[in-house]
């Protein structure tokens, strides 16, 4: 087998998505290394130039990747992002982890009135379609919520947006 | 120097935004791309600046029914990744992935309803089916089929007319499907064949004419078969 490393690590996060590697591991050519806040690890992140970002398809008119429940998916990465992202003039990597019941309560209070069963529901689904793609990490045990190494490819101005976003929304309940 | 860069140096500006802004529809994009709409897959000069983009990165260009263009992993790259058990996908998803593609293509490419290598279909296979026959958990084949559609493996087959609400819910191989370079699509036939009449001829056949040693497909960043 005669494949270059470049290839093969854009190949595996195109595969499966962002790589979490040793710390000492991997430096694939063109990727952004983001180690973890304990240093325990690094995730690798491919690195595009502004005109061969997702964003391309909107000036081009194609569609991009379906989404299940776009509504209840985007509302629930909102209230990860307002309940993780504790200082959001700083980066949005890594911020720091959030218990689930809190990003819920963010969730009701943005959705409105939805019957209890079915807001958990929906807040359960999108929060593991969101740890699917690498938008959030979700630990199903402990029911914590991180943000995932994706949220790092974001723009500065994506992030100037979300920022606005952050100020809209309501701030979440303190922890007991 | 990014890759990018150093792939596109000797590029022009206009070419290269050209290069770069395929580059984005074909991987970031749901469906495979006309030509006429971009310069780089019109083009064949620039096109091949696409595809030594591509190749660097472990893609490689997949032509669609002669009009279109998608992108999908280089064979040897996808060997690389299938040696090391990288996959996305769990056992179950890929087994109910399997079930779709047997019902919406290999049975009807049997019955000569369906002409072509595609791996896609306008067959539907009902989710009544898929669950009538299985050997699955029936309790996991619906979730299973979201992961599907998330990932473009499988999409909810238009309803047509009455039959839809009578039969429920119906799939078809999704988008993703395309992606399949042509020595791809061809493993996975034979794999069904392999799977589904082992003692036939045919898989006799398919034996014989594999190599002892794992394949060794050479491709170059000039081009495979499609380009």
């Amino acid at each position: 087998m005669n494949v270059d490393d470049t290839a093969l690590w854009w190949a595996r996060h195109r595969a499966a998505g962002p790589q979490r590697v040793e710390p000492a591991g991997a430096h694939p050519t063109g990727m952004i290394r983001l180690v973890e806040p304990d240093a325990s690890a690094v995730w690798l992140l491919p690195e595009l130039p502004d005109n061969a970002r997702p964003d391309v398809l909107d000036e081009l008119g194609l569609a991009g990747v379906a989404v299940d429940q776009p509504n209840d998916s985007a509302r629930v990465l909102a209230a990860c992002l307002r309940c993780c992202w504790t200082e959001s003039t700083g980066p949005v990597w890594p911020a720091t982890p959030a218990p689930f019941d809190q990003v819920i309560g963010v969730f009701r209070a943005i959705t409105g009135s939805r019957d209890e069963r079915a807001l958990h529901a929906a807040a359960m689904g999108a929060v593991r379609r969101l740890a699917g793609a690498g938008w959030v990490l979700f630990d199903e045990d402990t029911r914590v919520v991180r943000l995932g190494p994706r949220v790092a490819s974001w723009s500065a101005a994506e992030l100037s947006t979300l920022r606005e976003l952050w100020r809209s929304m309501p701030a979440p309940e303190p922890t007991s | 120097m990014t890759v990018f860069d150093s792939v596109l140096a000797d590029l022009n500006e206009r070419h290269r935004d050209e290069v770069l802004a395929a580059f984005a529809a074909l991987e970031h994009g749901r469906e495979p791309v006309p030509e006429a709409q971009l310069l780089a897959l019109r083009d064949a000069t620039v096109r091949r600046d696409l595809q030594r983009l591509l190749y660097r990165l472990g893609r490689t260009l997949v032509r669609v029914g002669g009009t279109h263009w998608t992108s999908g992993f280089r064979d040897d790259v996808m060997a690389a990744l299938a040696a090391e058990g990288a996959t996305a996908q769990s056992r179950i998803d890929r087994a109910v992935l399997v079930l779709v593609l047997v019902h919406s293509v290999a049975i009807p490419r049997s019955q000569g309803l369906v002409s072509g290598d595609s791996w896609t279909s306008a067959h539907p296979t009902s989710v009544d089916e898929l669950t009538r026959y299985t050997q699955l958990p029936r309790g996991e084949i619906r979730p299973a089929l979201q992961r599907l559609r998330a990932a473009g493996l499988v999409q909810i087959a238009p309803p047509r007319g009455r039959s839809a609400s009578v039969d429920g819910p119906a799939y078809l191989p999704g988008p993703a499907l395309h992606r399949l370079t042509k020595p791809a699509r061809e493993r996975l036939e034979h794999e069904l064949i392999l799977a589904a009449a082992p003692d036939s001829p045919l898989a006799a056949a398919i034996r014989a004419r594999r190599p002892a040693a794992p394949a060794t497909t050479s491709t170059t960043p000039e081009g495979n078969e499609d380009t």
